[in-house]
């Protein structure tokens, strides 16, 4: 059941409705029942298991850390545990590869059975290790409920792809007393509404372009290469983000707020803020749980230590989205960017120092360029299909580059009549439909433009209603529901 | 009560003049106190006074008033 769909809408509602009628005693077993049944909706059986393993598992070593007073048998415990929940993630992410080699016979069965299904695994497996951590770093209590803890884990809105939630932060609000809220229900079909359209309008119009050239990238030259890289960039940005809003919007209906994952990351002035500001709940977790210890352990070695700490940190990165040589490639370029930047920051910062501009407008323009052209970089290689295919786009981002110029600025006066001009840019697509996306994006970028700037729910009714009315127009007008999944879904 | 000399280790770290550190100031709220930079303020302030803190103290390490009472808790 994916979030854009009808089925999804009808779920929710028919949720929210019965989660109302619910005596309060009841109402979290209810939203446990209704999550996990959200989840059998996928038809993966293993994945049903493995949440059911990791929730037991951890609830079981969370009160066995609380309890235990030896500081080596609480390490062991919890290291115990963060075995068992990588183990069952590896087993259920890498068990496709290990049934084509191990049973080729049985992987179309497996397949059939929905066996090789890994939805949302890795959200939930990482969120019991931090409530591991958190409990060993006496961060939180162990949960005594373990149907508390069930939905802790499970909670619908957030299970598929994140935000990766703190036990701190989610378990309270789960356990506080419901009253149907007017202003989180609005605030909620407001962000649901622009989290879909971010995913319909923008996302799902620009996958097919960026699907095609990807598809087959030798057959297309340095303009369209950049082009689709350029559009990934944009596509992956409202698909995941889109998705964050539609599950923050969901939770806000229960009163529950889940962590905003994204805060405009594409205006970072360096990779540094940009992991601040990009999958937020991702970037908390390895910051805690690996950078931080990592660091803490190699300090002896000065700056060193952190800079190798940035590139482990970042290899998980790597590894946690997939084994494929293209997803390790991408995360070492960010831990290369991370740990070079911080090496070098004190001799760049000291050298603007010196000129008199460190803090000149134009320098955080030049930053911002900068990082969004070396964050497209990487994301080559995250969309390219395979290792061969990222080294091609990179190394073949230039090529007719120049050829291409100089017919557009011989041709300026007449560029409409010249077709050939135009293909690179609209991909095999009419002129129309490229129009469509740009007004998707123009959408938008207005949007977030505007988006902190303008509270919608803090002005009267003769300004709330028409933006609320364009919001749904532009919805109905510019989407398209063609069924594409969500990127993240496959992590 | 945040003693000079810590508050002084910490400032010539982050190149400060000057910053009021309470018991309660957290890292975050520290200008150049950061993730990156943490690794660095920790090691100065274990040169400071010779010792040596154990990593889970480290992470367990809440603002700066938990630093302060893991430097006493080690010279006493």
């Amino acid at each position: 059941m994916q979030f854009d769909s009808l089925t999804f809408l009808a779920f929710v509602g028919g949720i929210w409705l019965i989660y109302q009628l619910t005596p309060e005693r009841y109402r979290w077993q209810m939203m446990l029942v209704a999550s996990l049944g959200f989840y059998a909706t996928f038809k993966a059986p293993l994945l049903l298991l493995a949440l059911c393993a990791v929730t037991v598992l951890s609830f079981e070593l969370g009160r066995r850390i609380s309890r235990e007073t030896k500081p080596s048998r609480r390490g062991g415990l919890l290291w115990a545990g963060i075995a068992a929940n990588l183990s069952i993630l590896c087993l259920v992410k890498y068990w496709r590869p290990i049934a084509a080699t191990a049973f080729p016979s049985l992987a179309p069965w497996c397949s059939e059975a929905g066996l090789f299904v890994t939805i949302g695994v890795s959200y939930f497996t990482l969120q019991a290790i931090s409530y591991l951590a958190d409990v060993y770093l006496e961060v939180v209590e162990a949960e005594p409920h373990l149907g508390r803890f069930a939905l802790y884990l499970s909670f619908f809105p957030k299970l598929l792809q994140g935000p990766i939630e703190r036990a701190g932060d989610l378990l309270p609000q789960l356990k506080a007393s419901y009253r149907c809220n007017y202003d989180n229900m609005r605030s909620g079909v407001l962000l649901f509404a622009w989290g879909l359209f971010k995913k319909t309008a923008v996302a799902n119009r620009l996958a097919p372009y960026v699907n095609t050239i990807y598809g087959d990238v030798r057959a297309y030259g340095g303009i369209s290469l950049m082009m689709a890289t350029y559009m990934y960039a944009i596509q992956v940005y409202a698909d995941f983000s889109g998705y964050t809003d539609m599950a923050l919007g969901v939770a806000r209906f229960f009163n529950v707020g889940l962590t905003q994952n994204f805060n405009a990351p594409y205006l970072s002035s360096s990779v540094t803020e940009f992991w601040r500001r990009w999958h937020i709940s991702f970037s908390r977790w390895i910051l805690d749980y690996i950078f931080r210890p990592l660091q803490t352990v190699w300090r002896g070695i000065g700056r060193a230590g952190t800079a190798a700490a940035l590139l482990v940190t970042f290899l998980f990165s790597g590894i946690w989205h997939g084994v494929a040589a293209s997803f390790i490639v991408w995360g070492l370029l960010h831990g290369l960017y991370l740990a070079g930047w911080f090496l070098c920051a004190p001799v760049v910062s000291r050298f603007f120092k010196r000129l008199g501009c460190q803090n000149h407008p134009a320098l955080k323009v030049a930053g911002v360029v900068l990082t969004f052209h070396l964050v497209c970089f990487a994301w080559i290689f995250f969309r390219a299909n395979s290792l061969a295919d990222g080294i091609y786009v990179s190394t073949h981002l230039l090529s007719g580059v120049g050829g291409y110029a100089l017919a557009v600025v011989s041709n300026f006066r007449d560029l409409l009549h010249h077709k050939e001009l135009w293909d690179p840019i609209l991909l095999g697509k009419t002129l129309p439909v490229f129009l469509l996306l740009l007004a998707s994006l123009a959408v938008m970028l207005a949007a977030s433009l505007l988006h902190g700037r303008i509270r919608i729910s803090a002005h009267p009714a003769w300004f709330r209603w028409p933006a609320y009315y364009a919001l749904v127009c532009s919805i109905a007008l510019l989407s398209t529901f063609d069924n594409v999944g969500f990127v993240y879904f496959q992590f | 009560m945040i003693s000079e000399r810590l508050r002084k280790v910490i400032l010539t770290q982050l190149e400060l003049d000057d910053f009021p550190l309470e018991e309660s100031t957290l890292a975050t709220t520290v200008p150049g106190w950061d993730s990156l930079s943490h690794a660095r303020i920790i090691s100065a302030v274990e040169a400071e006074y010779k010792i040596h803190f154990k990593t889970v103290e480290i992470i367990r390490l809440k603002n700066v008033g938990d630093l302060q009472a893991l430097v006493d808790r080690k010279l006493s």
